[in-house]
């Protein structure tokens, strides 16, 4: 009797010192997935990421963290199933695109409260467009504005001095811009890639000649804010490019390999271009990045975009909320900034006296001024396929002549109507 | 008693058994449920009857992606296993390391993965100095932007769809190539047969059952095309199809709406409207090879 007594107590002694050590260490166990973008994941950005989560790590022990990088629909595919199946990441990247989808999912938890309770000084980092953006309606937060970019104009300088082009000032209208690229053809190279080829390119190319109160959706009345004059005068734009541009989309490898052998004289796109024309300046390439003129001198077109963080709701959603809080703080963006002189949502960071002078990012931060969104407002609702198809099919065949510029401005819109009425 | 006697076999095809249900019965059976309903994968699913049919087959989308694919199939089924016939011949013809070398270098594209074919392929397509455009250029032909011209977009898909397949299709043509009796062309050589009635006369009757094989899969295969598209027109979940849809196919359109439109009951519409589709072709393939078979 006395041995079974004896026993039991001990079993229960071991049983309350198991549970004493395993309680405290249970609610700091814990393992966050962060998914990134798969060029997050690689080289030295992977290098800059390990390092925060160290850093995370060191002030939160006990704290596991894995980073997998996917592609663009990787991301969104695995976010989208990871929320019905109920196996999200914890801490995500996305495009503020998708956001409305994601949301529609319960795949980004709101994260207002939390947002609320954290200090002035580190609310106050972010850009404020960039912030909004997360921001759909009062009381809620869906994310935390994190990487992103600005239209940059890209000049091939061999190009245009060949076409006796004055480099010293960039064209300060389209007028200027579109005379350049005609002196350039005649001097046998190509002015610009086909910029009816890619949304985004079109998009740009919009913010030339309009403004945010007549690009994007209406999602009240699910109708385009298109104005039919402005498309007008960008679809002329793109008839009067169709003589000077190479027939490769910005994004084609083609179009890189035109600019980086001398025979393309501009690129209009992201600063994601610049190390593949920086390792090319190496050998000889001689390049510059100004901002896209516009219609109206001292303006400029372009687009901004931005990647955000997301958190997933759940059991992890606290830790995970300051890990993404942590990664996206001024210190950690400054250090992103440096290492890959990429703009980013934080307007401390790009403040900073260490970031701000770094040519990539002052030209950046001087785009995202006066750039568009590119499908305005997010996460509100999704936008279908066939609205951003419309675009690209009218832009194109208006180039292609099978349209006049107004008839193609309004057909494009009659489609755009008919599409977002679902 | 007989279950008890029977229960060895039972328990030998249980596993196949459940595995068949859980990744096969299951998915299909939760398909057929969602697609009579509103879901977007998270929420409550809302039951709509056939809302969602009606949807798909009343969108334009379909209709153009039904339209691709019918002209798609059409040709590319056809020419790709002719190709791969006219390759089995000529390899065929060769023997020793010539037959080795030209097998493997015909199946090589089938091992390429698809981003790489993609990529190859939208090289030679770049308008003004893409290869075929220099080629093209050489013969004073203006440049063509193969994939972003409506009338030769379906055309460019084709000739890769053609490029990779034939390979595969060569290989199994082949190998029903080796299985025919010398004798049988002896014999024809004998009649008199030249090369061409021999092919007609003894080498296709002899191929059927693997030319059934190669044309069911090719139907079947040519009805699911998805990667290829996808890449060429530079896709994603919320862009897809290239210009005016000319490249738009009804498994990119069902993964658009999946996983752009979060619209995943219509989606498994979608997928059941594709499968009925794909059952009902290769049903009629059984069925005229029946009717054709001798009794």
């Amino acid at each position: 009797m006395k041995t079974s007594t004896r026993l039991q107590s001990g079993v229960a002694a071991l049983a309350l010192i198991a549970a004493g050590v395993a309680t405290p260490a249970l609610a700091q166990d814990v393992t966050l997935e962060y998914w990134v973008y798969s060029d997050f994941a690689q080289g030295d950005a992977l290098a800059l990421q390990q390092e925060f989560i160290s850093e995370f790590i060191a002030e939160h022990p006990g704290v596991t963290i894995n980073i997998t990088g996917k592609g663009d629909d990787d991301l969104t595919a695995g976010q989208v199933a990871g929320a019905a199946s109920g196996t999200l990441p914890d801490v995500f990247m996305n495009a503020a695109g998708v956001g409305a989808q994601l949301v529609s999912v319960g795949a980004l938890s709101n994260l207002y409260d939390q947002w609320m309770a954290m200090p002035e000084e580190y609310r106050a980092q972010f850009d404020e467009d960039a912030l909004n953006i997360c921001m759909p309606n009062p009381g809620e937060l869906y994310c935390l504005p994190y990487t992103g970019f600005g239209s940059l104009l890209f000049r091939n300088l061999t190009v245009l001095e060949k076409a006796g082009i004055d480099t010293t000032t960039p064209p300060a209208t389209w007028d200027e811009w579109l005379d350049q690229m005609k002196t350039i053809k005649e001097a046998g190279f190509y002015g610009i890639p086909d910029q009816t080829l890619v949304f985004n390119s079109i998009a740009a190319t919009y913010a030339m000649a309009g403004d945010e109160s007549n690009w994007g959706i209406d999602w009240e009345t699910r109708t385009t804010k298109i104005d039919p004059e402005v498309m007008t005068k960008v679809l002329q734009m793109f008839v009067d490019m169709v003589p000077v541009n190479s027939g490769t989309s910005r994004n084609d490898q083609a179009t890189k390999d035109l600019f980086i052998s001398n025979q393309l004289a501009y690129h209009a796109i992201g600063p994601w271009v610049d190390p593949t024309y920086r390792q090319a300046a190496e050998n000889g390439l001689d390049y510059d990045y100004v901002l896209l003129p516009s219609v109206r001198e001292g303006d400029h077109g372009g687009i901004k975009s931005y990647e955000i963080i997301g958190v997933a709701p759940g059991d992890n959603q606290e830790i995970a909320f300051e890990f993404a809080a942590f990664i996206t703080e001024k210190q950690q963006m400054v250090r992103w900034a440096k290492l890959l002189s990429r703009y980013n949502a934080n307007a401390a960071a790009m403040a900073d006296p260490e970031v701000a002078d770094l040519p990539l990012i002052a030209r950046s931060v001087e785009s995202v001024k006066y750039a568009l969104q590119t499908h305005p407002p997010y996460f509100v609702d999704t936008v279908p396929n066939c609205y951003l198809s419309t675009i690209i099919d009218f832009a194109s065949a208006t180039a292609d002549g099978e349209y006049t510029p107004e008839e193609g401005a309004k057909e494009m819109i009659d489609e755009l109507n008919y599409c977002l009425e679902g | 008693m007989p279950a008890r006697r029977h229960l060895p076999h039972y328990l030998m095809v249980a596993p196949f058994v459940i595995l068949f249900a859980v990744f096969f019965l299951y998915p299909i059976g939760s398909g057929l449920f969602y697609s009579f309903h509103d879901w977007n994968a998270v929420k409550p699913a809302t039951f709509v009857g056939f809302d969602n049919y009606a949807r798909i087959l009343s969108s334009r989308d379909f209709e153009r992606a039904m339209w691709n694919l019918g002209t798609y199939i059409i040709i590319t089924v056809p020419l790709g296993i002719l190709v791969a016939f006219g390759l089995a011949l000529l390899v065929d013809s060769f023997t020793g390391a010539w037959g080795a070398f030209f097998r493997g270098a015909y199946f090589l594209p089938v091992v390429l993965p698809a981003f790489l074919a993609a990529t190859i392929w939208r090289w030679i397509y770049t308008p003004n100095f893409g290869l075929l455009n220099m080629i093209l250029g050489w013969f004073g032909i203006e440049s063509i932007n193969f994939l972003n011209d409506t009338s030769t977009m379906l055309y460019s898909l084709i000739a890769v769809d053609i490029w990779i397949s034939a390979g595969f299709n060569m290989v199994i043509i082949l190998a029903g190539l080796k299985n025919i009796p010398s004798e049988l062309y002896e014999a024809a050589r004998l009649d008199g047969a030249n090369k061409l009635q021999q092919v007609v006369y003894v080498t296709i009757p002899m191929l059927g059952p693997v030319l059934f094989f190669v044309i069911t899969y090719g139907l079947i295969s040519a009805m699911q095309v998805f990667d290829k598209p996808w890449l060429l027109t530079g896709s994603s979940f919320t862009s897809y199809g290239g210009r005016r849809n000319a490249l738009l196919f009804p498994v990119m359109d069902m993964m658009g709406r999946a996983f752009g439109a979060v619209k995943f009951g219509e989606a498994a519409a979608y997928g059941f409207l594709l499968t009925i589709a794909i059952v009902f072709v290769t049903a009629l393939m059984f069925l005229v090879r029946n009717l054709r078979a001798p009794r």
